[in-house]
């Protein structure tokens, strides 16, 4: 394993995209955490660049860094905060053990499982006009999932207007 | 593969400005830190308005679910943009069949604006 920049730049990313993720279960106000996450969003970015995918590390920074965060902020509002810290609940050594081993079985089956893990060999140029690559690909070889994507929007949107007009179906009948 | 490495080399730059970005607060907040008086013994520098109204209530209230729907059609549209910005680069090579698939994907949304219209979403208060 030789030690160039980009395996460097690899490794901060990751960390600092690991750091994030603990600390979003760690953290103990919410709005903390949503910055903690948009750290691991941001670092996520960072390594799609290193892949060479730079249309999907700049939708990353668009959609999950910028509007994801953005919602979240907004559904923190939605809800009442005047909940106490309860002090936090420590298991029993069982509990830990088993914790443990969970992790540690988390950690052997992914290492298993990507360690020789071979997707053919990619495209050597894919930093070359990115965006018009995947525009090719997407709507010339992918055309069903695109369009069970609509769908999939279509339903996420009208579900959220069915879900948010509940409470108020009342109130509009009697206008 | 020079292409490559210079491809990876002008991320340096982007880099160097987040860094910038970074270090631009900590230093501020910093050199103000060791610039500014010390008034720890002083209670009323504490509050919230030092020459101005006492602070009652607690500032975090909770919001309407409307400014949601509102986060949620922004999410939606901002994806169907991403989605449009490789279609239109890509348009000269993709041809007609392109066009309809892309009219398809922006009819689906639409019923859903025109729900949302309909359901009165849209209407502020």
């Amino acid at each position: 394993m030789t030690v160039s920049g980009e395996f460097i730049a690899f490794l901060a990313l990751a960390l600092v995209a690991i750091i994030g993720g603990v600390l979003l279960l760690n953290l103990k106000k919410v709005v903390h955490m949503v910055v903690a996450l948009v750290f691991t969003f941001l670092s996520i970015a960072g390594i799609y660049v290193l892949l060479s995918a730079e249309f999907l590390a700049v939708v990353q920074i668009l959609v999950y860094s910028g509007a994801i965060s953005i919602i979240m902020l907004f559904g923190i509002m939605l809800t009442k905060h005047n909940d106490e810290d309860e002090g936090d609940s420590k298991g029993g050594g069982w509990r830990k053990a088993f914790l443990f081993l969970g992790v540690l079985a988390f950690g052997a089956v992914f290492y298993i499982g990507i360690y020789n893990l071979d997707f053919g060999s990619a495209p050597a140029a894919l930093h070359e006009n990115n965006p018009e690559q995947i525009g090719i690909e997407l709507y010339s070889k992918y055309v069903i999932p695109f369009e069970l994507m609509s769908v999939l929007l279509l339903v996420a949107f009208v579900g959220a207007i069915v879900l948010s007009r509940n409470d108020e179906k009342e109130e509009a009948d009697k206008e | 593969m020079e292409l490559l490495n210079l491809y990876q080399n002008n991320y340096l730059i982007v880099f160097a400005f987040l860094c910038l970005g970074i270090l631009l607060p900590v230093v501020a907040l910093f050199a103000a830190k060791l610039l500014r008086p010390k008034y720890k013994d002083i209670a009323s520098k504490y509050t919230t308005y030092e020459s101005g109204i006492e602070p009652f209530h607690d500032a975090r209230v909770q919001f309407n679910v409307r400014y949601y729907v509102f986060a949620l059609m922004f999410v939606i549209f901002d994806v169907e943009t991403v989605f449009l910005y490789p279609w239109a680069i890509a348009y000269e090579k993709l041809g007609i069949f392109a066009l309809i698939e892309m009219l398809i994907f922006v009819v689906m949304l639409l019923i859903g604006l025109i729900y949302a219209w309909k359901k009165k979403v849209l209407k502020w208060i």
